[in-house]
Order: C-alpha cells, then sequence, then structure tokens
C-alpha cells in the first residue's frame, strides 16, 4: 500500500499553473504592493491585511523575512527594544527580557512567526520577483509597480528577453532596506531627489525612522531602513524594533489615505 | 557712563523665559528656574510652554518648510542645498505640534535661531533673555576644520539649549569609539554595542540619564552668562561655564564639580543684584 495518493504529473503541472494563474489575475489590481519582504514590509502587510485591505508583497529572493532571520555577527539572536516588544506580544512570538527597556528572541522563532502572521492575515506573496519599474498616473502618481522574474537580472541583458509585467495598485510601500530600490527609480526620473546616508554619527535615530516613515511621494510610502536612505538619516545597524515600528506606521499612513479615498 | 573697554550697550536683564522642550520625556524645567533664580534673585525668571507650539495654523506649513531647511544633511557643506520633500514638511509639522518625536536629525542652531528670531523677534528686547530647550539635535559650522559639529548650547538671542545634544555632541571617551570600531568591524549587533555602552556608562551622559537635569542648569548659566557678557565659556575644566567637548569633562564640571571658578563666582557675585548686559 503506498503511502500517497496517486496523481499524475500533468495534474501536479496544472494544480501548480491553475492555482498560479489565479493569484496573479489577483495581483495585477490590488490595494498594496510592498515591495521588500523583510521585517518592516511584513509588519505592514501584516497590520493592512487584518484590516481587510488587498495586500501583495513582492520578494526578490525566495526566502521571506530579510535580515530578520539574524541579529549581528550572524548570530540569530534578535533584539527587541520597547516598546517594540508589544508587537511580539501580539504576534505570540516568545521572547525574553535582556536588561530594562531591551528584550530577546531567537530569529528563527521570531521571523517564521512574522511571516505566517502575514500570510494568515491574508498578504499575498509573490518571491522570486524583482521590482523593476513603477506605473506612473496623472501628476506623477505611483499607481503601481513593474515586476520580472528575479533570475531574469542575472542574465546578459542580450539574452534576457524576458518583459516584466505592471501590477496596478492605489499605494506602492518601499520596503527595500537601504537600497530604496523604488525611491531611487523615482529618482532615476528626475520626480525625487534623496540626500543618501546622513553622514553624521548620532547614537540615536531610530525614533526619526519611525516618525519619517510615511509617504515620500503622492502614491508611494516608505517604510524600514529604505526610510534612512529617502531622507539622509543616519545609517542604522539592525534595530528590528524600529523596523517592525516604522512597518506599523506606514500601514496606519496608508490606510488613512485608503479610508479618506473611500477604499 | 561706559567704560573705555566696553559697555557699548547697558541694558538691565529682568526676565529670563525658558521655554519647554517639544515633548518632557522625563525633562524638568523648574529645577533650572530655581537655579538661575539663586544666582539672579531680582530677575524673573518663568517657564514657559515650546515655542513653536505657538504658530498658528495659517502659517504652519511655512514655518514647517522653513525648518526643513534649517537641516544639516551634508556635514561637510557649511550652505545646504536641497528642496524640502513633501514627508518632511508635513513630518516638522507634527513635530512643531509636539506630536511626533524628534531624533536622527540634525538641524543647523544658527538658521534654527534666525528662524525662530523672524518668527518671535517681538518676544526677545535684551531685558529679557529667552532659552529655548529643544529635542532637535542643533550645530554649527566650524571655519577651523570646515564642518559642522553636533553642539549643546547655541548661544544667540534666544539662545538654544539642545537636550539630545548633551549626549551626543560631547564626545564619549576615546576606548569607547576604539572598542566599537573593533565591534562594528566583527559585525557585532545591537546586544553587544548595548553591553559595550553599559560598561562605560559612568564615563558618559546617556539618554533619559537621570543627570541630565544637572547638565541642563549648567548649560542655562552658559546662556545666561552670554547674554549678559557674550562671553558665555571658561577654560577651566572646574567651572560651570567649561564648554565640554569631552563627556568625561561634561561630568567632571557640570555634575562633578558643580562650581563656578573664582573669577566667574567673582562676576556673578558683582551681577546679582542688577544683572545688565554690558558687551
Amino acid at each position: 500500500m503506498p503511502i500517497f495518493e496517486k496523481s499524475s504529473e500533468s495534474s501536479v503541472t496544472r494544480a501548480i499553473i491553475s492555482q498560479f494563474a489565479k493569484d496573479m489575475d489577483g495581483f495585477a489590481e490590488t490595494d498594496v504592493i510592498i515591495i521588500g519582504g523583510g521585517p518592516s514590509g511584513l509588519m505592514a502587510a501584516h497590520d493592512l491585511s487584518k484590516k481587510g485591505v488587498k495586500v501583495l508583497i513582492v520578494e526578490r529572493n525566495n526566502y521571506l523575512g530579510g535580515g530578520f532571520w539574524i541579529g549581528g555577527f550572524l548570530m540569530n539572536t534578535l533584539t527587541i527594544r520597547a516598546p517594540a516588544q508589544k508587537v511580539l506580544d501580539e504576534l505570540d512570538i516568545a521572547y525574553k527580557q535582556y536588561e530594562k527597556g531591551l528584550y530577546i528572541t531567537p530569529g528563527p522563532l521570531a521571523c517564521s512567526k512574522l511571516i505566517a502572521a502575514a500570510c494568515e492575515a491574508g498578504t499575498s506573496i509573490l518571491n522570486m520577483a524583482s521590482f523593476d519599474d513603477l506605473v506612473l498616473r496623472e501628476k506623477n502618481r505611483v499607481a503601481g509597480a513593474v515586476i520580472n522574474w528575479s533570475p531574469v537580472a542575472t542574465l546578459p541583458r542580450q539574452i534576457s528577453c524576458v518583459d516584466p509585467v505592471a501590477l496596478e495598485s492605489k499605494i506602492v510601500i518601499d520596503a527595500t532596506g537601504h537600497d530604496a530600490s523604488v525611491v531611487k527609480k523615482l529618482e532615476e526620473r528626475g520626480l525625487i531627489k534623496i540626500p543618501g546616508f546622513g553622514a553624521m554619527w548620532i547614537e540615536k535615530s531610530e525614533d526619526a525612522v519611525v516618525e519619517h516613515s510615511g509617504f515620500a511621494h503622492p502614491g508611494l510610502i516608505v517604510i524600514g531602513m529604505a526610510v534612512s536612505t529617502t531622507f539622509g538619516l543616519p545609517r542604522m545597524g539592525p534595530t528590528f524594533g524600529s523596523m517592525l515600528l516604522s512597518g506599523r506606521r506606514g500601514a496606519e499612513v496608508a490606510y488613512d489615505f485608503l479610508k479618506k479615498k473611500g477604499h | 557712563m561706559t567704560s573705555s573697554r566696553k559697555r557699548v550697550i547697558e541694558t538691565p536683564l529682568r526676565y529670563i523665559d525658558l521655554y519647554s522642550p517639544e515633548y518632557p520625556e522625563n525633562i524638568e524645567l523648574y529645577p533650572v528656574k530655581e537655579y538661575l533664580e539663586s544666582y539672579f534673585p531680582t530677575v524673573r525668571v518663568a517657564v514657559k510652554p515650546p515655542i513653536l507650539k505657538r504658530i498658528k495654523e495659517k502659517d504652519l506649513d511655512r514655518t514647517a518648510e522653513a525648518i526643513v531647511r534649517c537641516r544639516v544633511k551634508d556635514p561637510i557643506k557649511e550652505e545646504q542645498s536641497f528642496e524640502p520633500m513633501f514627508a518632511e514638511t508635513e513630518f516638522e509639522k507634527r513635530a512643531a505640534t509636539g506630536k511626533a518625536r524628534l531624533g536622527g536629525v540634525v538641524y543647523d542652531g544658527r538658521k534654527f535661531e534666525e528662524l525662530l528670531v523672524s518668527i518671535l523677534s517681538k518676544e526677545f528686547p535684551l531685558e529679557r533673555a529667552g532659552l529655548l530647550f529643544t529635542q532637535r539635535l542643533l550645530t554649527t559650522f566650524s571655519r577651523d576644520d570646515l564642518r559642522h559639529h553636533l553642539r549643546t548650547v547655541v548661544c544667540g538671542f534666544p539662545c538654544l539649549i539642545s537636550i539630545p545634544g548633551v549626549v551626543e555632541a560631547p564626545a564619549k571617551p576615546r576606548e569607547f569609539y576604539l572598542l566599537r570600531q573593533q565591534l562594528e568591524a566583527r559585525g557585532a549587533g545591537e546586544l553587544e554595542l548595548e553591553q559595550l555602552k553599559s560598561s562605560f556608562s559612568a564615563r558618559y551622559v546617556d539618554h533619559d540619564d537621570p543627570r541630565l537635569g544637572e547638565v541642563l542648569k549648567g548649560l542655562a548659566l552658559q546662556a545666561i552668562v552670554f547674554h549678559l557678557t557674550l562671553k558665555p565659556f571658561c577654560d577651566k575644566v572646574k567651572c560651570r561655564l567649561f564648554n565640554a567637548h569631552w563627556q568625561e569633562d561634561l561630568i567632571s564640571s557640570q555634575i562633578a564639580n558643580k562650581s563656578l571658578c573664582r573669577e566667574h563666582r567673582a562676576l556673578l557675585e558683582g551681577l546679582r543684584e542688577s544683572p545688565a548686559i554690558t558687551w
């Protein structure tokens, strides 16, 4: 007696294609596209999805989570500063207090639970897909993202004749980390001028990242480390608490906008 | 009657206004008020609400954009050239009304002072010294090494006192930076950096440090001495008017010692009953 039920290769192929085609059909028009599936992007996706907003995360890697799997020196203990441990409480992620106001949690646990929380809230994920360009509408309002499969970018231009596809959305969120790929695309087009990293060393800059999370351009919200690049704030190390709270702030701004517009 | 050396101007100092920071964050200005009153018993010292909160709704956009233009984005350029971004202006509108936390952003202290003067110049006749406590990081541009430096006090009319500047402006001990560089080079995380900071905690003042209040008293005194004499600082590290560039000197002058040198004690004794601006 075989362990698994019998199925043909063609059925397996059809199952994959039909579901993926259905998913892609839905992705073509969403409320919010989040470029980058690191901690800030996942957090924003979780919060928006919980409120019934249709969210798609576009992640260039096979895996989600970005740098949230590991802490400093490739050690997989994450540090979270108060009050961001409240997010861990909400997501039922175990942690312990290291000292007053500073908490530690295993990276694999926190990251996998954050991914699960976003997915369970209803976020759609398109991984191995890279941001290529923006969809722009009247007055250069950002209205979607042009994407392509990530492996295409590794091929020489001359033989990578794979045209991208465009997905429409009411809001795009740049959660691409220090690269700020989406914002930089606007800069390439001469629509925004970003200062890059602040060169002055400041010990405490997490607040600024959270506080500056929000619209950087009509239709485009910036969160996470991309905020540092966009606004020229001092470059920070892995401060995961601010990534979570920045994602949450971005979600609040996006939700308020959608609500005001009657979406 | 003016002396041959100075006294180009002589105006009595009657009022000192201490403007509260954008949000309190454990900062209490009443001890600063009492401290200044102990030196100037005839002057009326008042604690006032944050000055930017008084900006009218119709002026908020313009003022917020002007505040963005005070930002220092490139510390090696005296004049910054950039167009304020929409989100920066929105942030400054929230910050001006106390709805956003400040931090990480650096502002040119001179430009910020000019902005305040342009908004509120009538508030500051010379008989009234204005001290603005702020949660903003402030710089001034140094002609010595042609770059912006963070400051604790930006002397002017009004004087600006940066609360986070107390932590960020004076340098921590040299060993701290060397050890931190080593940790960062091998990719240390926040936890190890926090442990390093903890091991140096007695040698610098940190954010939310209970000693901050004591430091603010000395900085306020420096600001008032500037208002009266245009010479706010002393070169003696044991004097409260010492302009500390190192945290250990700040702790020595403001917390461990807390007193004035003989010359400045005599100066303030002389000004005690009838402080006057004598430039």
